[in-house]
């Protein structure tokens, strides 16, 4: 009976350099990057949250290479419309080439329509977008957060989180993605509440954030929040721990 | 595939370890302790019982909550309650608890090449009629705290806690300062948010929770037998007080 020992896996190198190729005959095939180690590549974490008749979204500053941090001020919050914020973390290289593609079909889409693009019609960019490229992944889990225009005139607050091949999370209380996200859920599911104002929401986003990113390695060194409202975007820049 | 030929290189393998979620949390008063574990016990996508206790009491003021490989919790639990057995025929009374702490951290070392796989939370009441949690890794090493959580969700619930019991990034108000131990209604709120969040995002953790609280000799239980579903289990008059609560979590 004869069979394979060895199965081939599937694998996804972090560069070039790694090609199987390139690489000695020795070396060990288990520390090779893979996948889940792109993702925590440059660390970093977003969040978002609907509260009454507004959103916010936030994110930490966090840039590093592996465990080594780079940068403290490495944003992960884009504004594409005056009333859209997308928040990309992941692979820092992917955030910029996102952030630039996101502006460059935000521009079409305006010219094209004439209008400015909704939130809902912008999520399913985003989801389009990513699902392009899906067997070669960008290595980011956008978070998006915006006020949408309804029927009557009024603006509903919208959040939005997809993985990264697109596949949409519309969600009715709070979207998180990154390397603290399984700390973002657990404290976000004790804090957050239903209809919160303005400044309630900036408070409770502001507090998930920072405790969870506390627990994590690859996140932190201070943080971003937005928070939208009808007639305003605030930006608030806050202070964490620098460890 | 092994077929007993000599043909070719055959590997065999027995893992003897395996993982059974569930999460454990301990948070220690002024003057009580509260030990809380959920009861569900799984491997893989399976739940295997809806109630499978994870913390016990060991002496009157001393309660251990163990999470990870069951078949080593519970038997390194009995092998805890034989050794304090022991002591007590030795010495006509109860092992202090920082001494329960020494004992499991030596009987976890014990194991260092071949480890229970299992992390520990003891809690109870000191010699001082403080309230006290210790936490452990599964070979042993260990450190007294004012809270911990362990098991599946540790990472939900543990960022929560640094939040909620010890005010990390929060301010307080002008010339006042954050209170080091909170009261145990505001313990115990805080424990059911913990494990009703987990339940919500953790597929591991749900089905029933069991709270056990120590409260010292002499002090009030502050309105603890006035809650819903709570169980005296204190054994002899004149010792700290000791409640079981028992709480649903959602089952799915």
């Amino acid at each position: 009976m004869e069979e394979a020992l060895e199965q081939p896996q599937l694998r996804v190198f972090l560069h070039p350099l790694l090609h199987p190729a390139l690489l000695p005959v020795s070396y060990p095939r288990d520390i090779r990057p893979t996948w889940s180690s792109i993702m925590e590549y440059n660390g970093g974490s977003v969040i978002a949250m609907v509260g009454k008749d507004c959103v916010a979204i936030a994110s930490d500053l966090r840039l590093g290479n592996q465990a080594l941090g780079i940068s403290s001020n490495f944003t992960k919050i884009f504004p594409m419309t005056n009333r859209i914020f997308l928040g990309l973390p992941g692979l820092a290289t992917d955030v910029t080439t996102l952030k630039e593609t996101f502006r460059y079909r935000v521009n079409m889409y305006t010219i094209k329509e004439e209008r400015e693009i909704e939130p809902e019609t912008f999520a399913h960019l985003v989801s389009s977008t990513l699902y392009e490229r899906r067997f070669g992944p960008y290595f980011i889990e956008p978070v998006m957060a915006g006020l949408q225009k309804a029927a009557d005139g009024s603006l509903k607050p919208y959040i939005a989180a997809t993985d990264l091949i697109g596949c949409l999370n519309f969600a009715k209380d709070f979207v998180v993605a990154g390397t603290a996200s399984s700390k973002l859920f657990g404290v976000a599911e004790g804090l957050w509440e239903p209809d919160l104002g303005p400044e309630d929401l900036f408070e409770t986003i502001s507090q998930t954030l920072l405790n969870a990113v506390d627990r994590d390695a690859y996140s932190g060194w201070g943080a971003e929040v937005y928070v939208l409202t009808k007639d305003k975007v605030i930006k608030r820049t806050l202070k964490g721990r620098m460890d | 595939m092994p077929d007993g030929s000599f043909a070719h290189p055959q590997q065999r393998q027995f893992n003897p370890y395996t993982d059974n979620g569930g999460t454990i949390l301990a948070i220690a008063g002024a003057d009580f302790t509260v030990i809380a574990g959920d009861t569900r016990q799984s491997e893989g996508y399976s739940i295997q019982t809806r109630y499978a206790p994870k913390v016990f009491r060991l002496t009157d003021r001393a309660v251990l909550a163990v999470n990870g490989f069951a078949a080593d919790g519970n038997m390194f639990v009995k092998k805890v309650k034989q050794r304090l057995e022991w002591y007590r025929h030795a010495h006509a009374k109860d092992m202090p608890l920082r001494a329960i702490a020494r004992l499991i951290q030596t009987m976890l070392y014990a194991q260092r090449f071949f480890p229970y796989y299992v992390y520990n939370i003891l809690g109870g009441i000191e010699e001082d009629g403080t309230g006290a949690v210790y936490s452990f890794d599964p070979v042993g090493s260990y450190e007294r705290e004012a809270c911990r959580a362990a098991g599946a969700a540790q990472s939900l619930v543990q960022p929560f806690l640094d939040n909620q019991i010890y005010f990390k990034n929060q301010k307080a108000a002008a010339g006042q300062t954050h209170p080091t131990h909170l009261p145990l209604s505001d313990v115990l709120s805080i424990v059911i948010d913990s494990f009703t969040s987990a339940t919500e995002r953790h597929i591991e953790v749900g089905d029933g929770l069991e709270i056990f609280v120590v409260v010292t000799k002499g002090h009030s239980p502050q309105g603890l037998e006035s809650i819903r579903n709570v169980q005296e289990v204190t054994t002899r008059a004149d010792t700290d007080r000791m409640f079981v609560i028992r709480r649903e979590l959602k089952k799915d």
